[in-house]
């Protein structure tokens, strides 16, 4: 028997290459590794978005992995580079980050100019055309001389004889010497369906229209070697293993390098931290640290330094230091978050003297992590905040991680649907029966659903393709918020390129990559409630004067009253707590301190959801289950949930103490916990962990429970750690409702979109809490609400005391169509001297007709013009521009105009501020109803459990949580308040067209009731819309 | 003056769904893109609760059988403008106002049809044949006429006495004002023509312009609105959409009657009959199949038409469902004269190929005479097509790959004798293997090594293995 050679296949697209590579690079490096292969380049076309997936993978199974790229020049030459070395990778990254920093996000642009500094330390293989250019190959030798060869790709072309000629007659000419490459798009052949599917995609063409532009064969797969034997010559095979020698570069020799920037001249980066840290202490703690957070100080400080973390922390420190100076209320969250340290540098408000179980799990020596820390600013300043990063380390430093945009099974249907010709409306019909959630496969039965043979072949030949694209990557995406920082420049680490955002720029690399590779990032994220908070601070200290922070809020101590409005679930904008969801749990949960709420935000949701833990926790809180555990060690990680894991935290835990992982396959654990749904693999932590723990005594039930709840986890899993932060600013928020209803109301308004409801819904709370309304107005309205004394209160005679309760003044910022640069002349021109009309409101304001026509569609010309018919009639007769003031008034006789009636009113209200201060829609429509027999809210809430009922009201959510099993639920909204709703899948089915398309849904159904949760069983929907008119109602639906 | 307006409130359903009598569901949609809306549907929509305005996403969801059109802007225009020919009969003075009105100028006319009331029955009854929604009003202006054919009002109103009342009711929504004039009368509250009649002028001038003063005076006769008179084009064409592909020849009659409904108005009108009819049946993804009546003697008999007609179609088999009916109307004659030319003029002469092929296909069945293409598909027994004669890409795409002239209509197995594969002897492989592995998607994937080879007598053949299957050896074309 021939031994079979040895090859290195030097020319490998993995699907990174987006559109054109049909296999994973994971695939990619397995396959090879199968085949004896001595080493795998993967080449990406100008990217190495793969590389680390296939380093990772390569790392396992032991083959050599060569880091190099695909390009391709304005000319057409065509090159494939391979770095040899540290130096060599880093040419290679920068080539790439100038083809792609010059063009649009997507694209790259190189030329021959680019290749002149030599690209040190990188080796080049020609690929030549399907008419080899002698010149390509003269230019190529001259160019790299001694590291360049010409990749001869025999696929079974027409004539592969005399191409291998003819590319050995070049050769001789020019010197380069010839190497095999297979132009590998694919591991293995049976990926050719799906590889002429993407190509066609690519081209946007069906493919049975894409005739000639698909590859004639499948040759370009990872081929086994005894065909290669066969196909090239052998001296051509022998060079590739001489090639991949001189490669000698792994990802692993790369090393993060914080900026220095952050140190002090005269410091070190610990001694610069420990002198922050005490400075903080002294802030936190005027009266003397306590002993068991100054034992933790130190604890913290000697492992930040032993790990050599102190420039993460620095890094943090600064950028919250920086928000701070800029009056930007931010907050910290994350397990390195939570720690003294961080407490005393300002980076969390969470106070390691009260919450001590949190802070034994800061950072662990054993798991091998990164520290992580992501930082909330409030969501409108954020940018404020990355422009300082940028400005401090500069756009060569400084950028985002990558998200990899990967196929769903929505828009793998879509795009496949599309390649195999499939019609518009079949393909909509298609995605329709993919309805907004399900899993990461195409199911059967959905297209049954659809009314789709699944075995049809064409449907055979979609869902296979489907299910082999779900999951690919499509394109490269900003991460939301993860920065890095490095102390060179960024693009001899990893390729920099355009994101679509400009003025932004993404690393090739997503959190998974640098997480693999041990590179840190900063995560810079966005939270409305921050602004929420921050505005209502504020506007309580300048109503009541005083100070008020979310530090003396805490510092407070737990309110009783605060956990009293939370547990009627009387939370309508509060953080976190606010959803429909959360707002069933409350009343059961009947949170009554801090870490209730900490369990309260981590519970309603999909993982724990999925893993079955929430009934198991309640039923425990309840009394009605008695609180157990399998042994010591599981109470010792599951006492404070009651014995069921409600933290991703608890989760790795369990696999350590019930299951003997050692805490660094935990973390392997979470790794793939996030990323299972993406990515799979998991499945090889099951044997381990349900071995594990069958072996250490535990039953197969509690076992497989276990597992379950880890996979429940997956991406949604929620860290107790990221928890307890949002739970404080649920706190706050809470507080800041009940103490100060006004000021809420006004800050949410002026922070708006956020949260689960509209301004509409929040002042309709508001409202129904007691606090006074005032419309918006020209002579009295700024940009934002703002608080005013309610009633007849005299500034000069009446001190504002604590108790008068304030009213909210409507903001200008709630006028659709009103220009902020336009309000705020109205309120500076205002500062000056009252108006008197319309017509010196528009000159001195220097109002555009716009504006002035938004102004008047609001009502909040009223006190100059009169009720809107005639506001806008005088709006309509200002001139632009307008005339000077020494001309006489004009002089016009005035019409006749009817004075609006409620109906208009109202509809003008929700059109123009998407909310009226007059009655409700419903109420309009009341007495109609009541002739129809529907019942209000308030009527509805109060009915005993099993009663049958009838209602209607607005909808202002629909929601179809994927863990619901095709079950809808809905909000209904009238003058009294809500009503939830229940629409079982098979009514869903029935009533799609009702429940789908009403904005007034009328619904009969029968009454649920558990305790203070109220349900409205939907028996059947009627649309009611109609009765609304012209009133848009909104709804707002959540996928 | 007296002015009927023919107003086609479903103009764009109706171009869609005129074709046939089917009980589909049909959407027209403002774009084929993703943000399209509900233009149109019709009442097998309307029961499926899709209503227009709403986002084309949501009607889909509401039902999945809904069949959705693109709306075609080119399509209502020709519609409006062949309504327009054939109002001719009715009167010379005939004019179209996009984007869906007709108007004719009837005073004269009153006489010959018999009164006004008449002139409505012979109105109504043809346009019911041509298969068009519409409203007929009647007022003497235009635009009071348009009014009221927009509101849906039937009105018959013959003088301007009667105009100021009638008109005061209706609403400013069918006014068809500029955007920004519509929206202020709306913000105070006028809704009515009456009530923009209440209004000071001059204030009225100062927010709405003069224009809007003009359109008020206009509706009431108080300053002229000339219209342009519609001249008829020379010659007729017209498409007809399909709703729904049609498989029998035999159901094409009904589009087809619409369409020569249309054309006998449009020949009554220039006084002319027609001696050639051209249909083309459009399909999907083939060429289209054509058929041409050609009469013994010029005519605008519809009735004639149609049985002529019907006879060719019972004998026509389509090749595969047909989406799209033209017509289109050659030699159109005076129906008195006749051209009694023997000797064929400079025109015929340049068609003379196409005259052949024709004449070729009369006597040997159309499918018997066909041009050849080549066609981008890795597939050899794909890489070619037939198309209409004529049709053939004239550029020859640069072909480097070498492929036989003569192409086996199917592979013929060879023998395989100590694994060579013999054809009159064995077979000297010259070159390949060309490796071709294509065609998944229609169920005729391939995966084939090709040779050249070369047998004892010389013959240069081009030869497989399959790689699937059997491996056997297989003849697919000779070279030389």
């Amino acid at each position: 028997m021939v031994s079979l050679p040895d090859y290195a296949e030097l020319h490998c697209l993995s699907n990174f290459t987006f559109l054109r590579g049909a296999s994973r690079p994971e695939e990619l490096v397995e396959r090879a590794q199968a085949l004896g292969y001595a080493a795998l380049a993967i080449t990406d076309e100008c990217s190495v978005a793969g590389a680390v997936r296939a380093h990772v993978a390569a790392r396992q199974s032991g083959l050599k992995l060569i880091i190099g790229t695909e390009i391709r020049l304005d000319d057409g030459l065509k090159l494939v580079l391979l770095a040899t070395s540290r130096r060599g990778y880093g040419s290679l990254c920068t080539l790439i980050t100038r083809g792609r920093m010059r063009s649009a996000k997507g694209h790259y642009q190189l030329a021959r100019y680019d290749l002149e500094d030599g690209l040190s330390d990188c080796l080049v293989l020609l690929v030549p055309g399907n008419r080899p250019d002698p010149e390509d190959a003269r230019y190529v030798a001259e160019r790299f001389p001694g590291r360049a060869w010409i990749a001869v790709e025999l696929l079974c072309g027409p004539n592969d004889r005399a191409r291998l000629a003819a590319l050995r007659e070049i050769g001789a000419h020019s010197g380069l010497p010839l190497v095999a490459t297979g132009d590998v798009h694919m591991h293995v052949r049976s990926r050719r369906p799906l590889q002429d599917t993407l190509a066609a995609i690519r081209l946007g063409i069906p493919v049975h229209k894409a005739g000639h532009a698909l590859y004639p064969n499948a040759e370009r797969h990872l081929r086994l070697r005894a065909r290669l034997a066969q196909v090239y010559p052998p001296e051509l095979v022998v060079e590739t293993i001489s090639i991949a020698g001189r490669c000698d570069f792994s990802l692993e020799s790369l090393r993060y390098e914080y900026p220095d920037e952050i140190v002090p001249p005269g410091h070190t980066p610990a001694s610069h931290l420990r002198s922050l840290t005490e400075t903080g202490l002294l802030r936190r703690f005027p009266c003397g640290t306590p002993k068991h957070v100054r034992n933790l100080v130190e604890h913290e400080l000697a492992l930040i330094a032993e790990l050599g973390y102190e420039h993460f922390f620095l890094t943090v420190y600064d950028i919250v230091q920086y928000a701070r100076s800029q009056g930007i209320l931010c907050q910290g969250r994350g397990s390195a978050a939570n720690s003294a340290v961080c407490y005393a540098l300002g980076i969390t408000e969470v106070d390691p003297a009260r919450m001590s179980v949190l802070f034994e799990r800061f950072i662990s020596r054993e798991r091998n992590e990164p520290p992580d820390i992501d930082v909330d600013f409030e969501h409108q300043r954020r940018e404020q905040v990355i422009q300082y990063i940028y400005r401090k380390y500069g756009r060569d430093r400084a950028a985002l991680a990558a998200t990899v945009i990967t196929y769903r099974p929505r828009s793998a249907l879509r795009d496949v649907g599309k390649a195999l010709g499939l019609e518009l409306s079949q393909l909509d019909r298609l995605a329709k029966s993919m309805n907004w959630w399900d899993g990461r496969r195409v199911l059967p039965e959905r297209l049954r659903e659809g009314g789709f043979a699944p075995d049809s072949p064409v449907i055979e030949r979609l869902i296979r393709l489907v299910n082999d694209l779900v999951g690919f990557p499509r394109h490269l995406s900003q991460h939301v918020g993860g920065f890095v920082i490095s102390r060179g420049p960024l693009s001899h680490l990893v390729p920099v390129e355009n994101a679509a955002m400009p003025e932004r720029s993404v690393i090739q690399w997503d959190k998974d990559d640098l997480d693999a590779l041990g590179l840190l990032k900063v995560d810079v994220l966005a939270l409305g409630m921050l602004s929420a908070i921050r505005r209502c601070l504020g506007l309580v200290e300048r109503y009541r004067g005083g100070a008020l922070t979310m530090q003396t809020i805490l510092d407070r101590g737990d309110d009783a009253t605060v956990y009293e409005m939370i547990r009627r679930a009387d939370t309508i904008g509060v953080f976190q707590i606010e959803s429909r969801a959360q707002m069933s749990m409350l009343p059961r949960l009947k949170p009554r301190e801090f870490y209730d709420l900490v369990i309260e935000v981590a519970i309603v949701r999909p993982g724990p959801i999925q893993g079955g833990m929430v009934h198991p926790y309640l039923r425990r809180r309840q009394g009605l289950e008695p609180v157990t555990y399998p042994s010591e060690a599981v109470k010792k990680v599951l006492s404070r949930t009651l014995g069921v894991p409600i933290f991703q935290e608890q989760v790795m835990e369990l696999a350590v103490v019930a299951a003997g992982f050692t805490p660094g396959e935990a973390d392997n654990l979470r790794r793939s916990m996030a990323a299972w749904r993406r990515k799979g693999g998991l499945e090889h932590f099951y044997s381990r962990l349900i071995g594990g723990m069958l072996g250490r005594g535990y039953t197969r039930e509690f076992a497989e429970q276990i597992y379950q709840q880890i996979l429940g986890f997956g991406e949604y899993g929620f860290p107790e750690s990221h928890s307890v932060s949002f739970a404080l600013l649920a706190y706050v928020s809470a507080w800041l409702k009940h103490h100060e209803p006004a000021a809420f109301l006004a800050a949410m308004l002026n922070s708006q979109p956020l949260g689960f409801y509209s301004s509409s819904q929040l002042v309709q709370d508001a409202r129904r809490h007691g606090v006074e309304m005032l419309p918006v107005d020209v002579t009295a309205s700024d940009w934002e609400c703002t608080l005013e004394p309610s009633d007849d209160w005299s500034p000069v005679t009446v001190h504002r005391s604590r108790l008068s309760s304030p009213a909210v003044r409507l903001g200008l910022l709630v006028i659709k169509g009103l220009s902020q640069a336009g309000a705020e002349r109205v309120v500076a021109a205002r500062l000056q001297s009252p108006y008197i009309n319309v017509e010196d409101l528009v000159r001195r304001a220097g109002l555009d007709r716009r504006d002035l026509r938004s102004l008047a569609a609001a009502g909040a010309l009223a006190r100059l013009a009169g009720h809107r018919h005639l506001a806008h009639w005088q709006a309509a007769g200002v001139e632009a521009p307008p005339r000077l003031l020494s001309e006489a008034p004009m002089r016009e006789s005035a019409p006749h105009l009817s004075t609006p009636t409620e109906g208009e009113e109202l509809i003008a209200d929700y059109g123009s501020l998407g909310l009226t201060l007059g009655r409700h829609p419903l109420a309009l429509l009341r007495r109609r109803l009541a002739r129809m027999r529907l019942a209000t809210a308030s009527e509805l809430n109060r009915l005993a459990n099993g009663r049958p009922a009838r209602t209607a009201g607005l909808v202002t959510c629909r929601q179809r949580p994927s863990t619901a099993k095709g079950v809808v639920f809905v909000t209904l909204e009238d003058e009294t308040g809500y009503v939830n709703v229940v629409v079982w899948r098979d009514l869903v089915e029935k009533q799609r067209r009702e429940l789908l398309g009403s904005s007034l849904l009328g619904v009969e159904g029968e009454i649920q009731r558990e305790g203070e949760v109220v349900h409205l069983v939907a028996h059947r929907l009627t649309d009611h819309t109609r009765l609304l008119g012209q009133l848009a109602a909104q709804s707002r639906d959540f996928h | 003056m007296l002015w009927l307006a023919l107003h086609f409130p479903a103009l764009a359903l109706d171009a869609c769904t005129r074709g046939a009598h089917a009980p589909l569901p049909i959407v027209i949609a403002s774009s084929p893109g993703n943000n399209a809306v509900v233009l149109a549907c019709n009442h097998f929509a309307q029961r499926r609760g899709v209503r227009s305005g709403m986002p084309l996403a949501a009607a889909c969801a509401l039902s999945s059988e809904l069949v959705v059109r693109a709306r075609d802007v080119a399509a209502e225009r020709a519609a409006l403008e062949r309504v327009a020919s054939w109002a001719l009969q009715f009167t010379p003075a005939v004019s179209i106002a996009q984007p869906a009105e007709v108007l004719l100028e009837a005073g004269g006319s009153l006489k010959l049809f018999g009164g006004l009331n008449r002139l409505c029955v012979r109105l109504e009854n043809g346009l019911a044949e041509l298969g068009y929604g519409f409203v007929l009003a009647c007022a003497p202006t235009p635009f009071a006429a348009q009014l009221f054919a927009r509101a849906g009002l039937p009105a018959r109103i013959r003088h301007r006495d009667a105009l100021r009342a009638s008109l005061g009711r209706l609403t400013l929504d069918i006014f068809d004002l500029p955007h920004e004039s519509a929206t202020l009368l709306r913000a105070i509250g006028a809704r009515t023509f009456d009530d923009c009649m209440r209004l000071p002028r001059d204030g009225m001038a100062r927010r709405l312009g003069q224009e809007f003063l003009d359109t008020l005076d206009r509706a009431l006769g108080r300053i002229p609105d000339p219209r342009p008179k519609f001249v008829p084009p020379t010659g007729f064409v017209a498409a007809l959409m399909l709703p729904a592909p049609v498989h029998e020849a035999g159901q094409l009659l009904f589009a087809a009657r619409r369409l020569l409904a249309e054309l006998c108005g449009f020949l009554s009108a220039t006084g002319n009959g027609a001696q050639r009819l051209a249909f083309a049946l459009a399909h999907e993804d083939r060429a289209e199949t054509r058929l041409t009546l050609d009469l013994a003697a010029a005519t605008r008999d519809l009735e004639h038409l149609i049985s002529v007609l019907r006879e060719r179609l019972e004998c026509l088999a389509l090749p595969c469902p047909a989406t799209a009916i033209t017509l289109k109307s050659e030699l159109l004659l005076p129906v008195a004269s006749r051209n009694l030319s023997l000797l064929p003029d400079s025109r015929e002469h340049a068609e003379a190929v196409g005259r052949l092929v024709e004449r070729l296909r009369a006597r040997l069945s159309a499918g018997a005479v066909r041009g050849l293409d080549t066609a981008t598909d890795h597939r050899p027994e794909r890489a070619w097509q037939i198309c209409e004669p004529g049709n053939e890409r004239s550029a020859q795409e640069a072909h480097t790959l070498a492929r036989p002239l003569w192409l086996l209509a199917s592979p013929k197995p060879l023998k395989e004798i100590e694994a060579m594969p013999h054809y009159e002897g064995p077979l000297a492989l010259l070159a390949g293997p060309e490796r071709i592995e294509s065609g998944w998607w229609d169920g005729d994937d391939i995966v084939r090594d090709y040779f050249i080879a070369r047998n004892p007598a010389h013959a240069l053949l081009w030869v497989y293995r399959e790689r699937r299957h059997d491996g056997g050896w297989y003849l697919h074309g000779f070279f030389a």
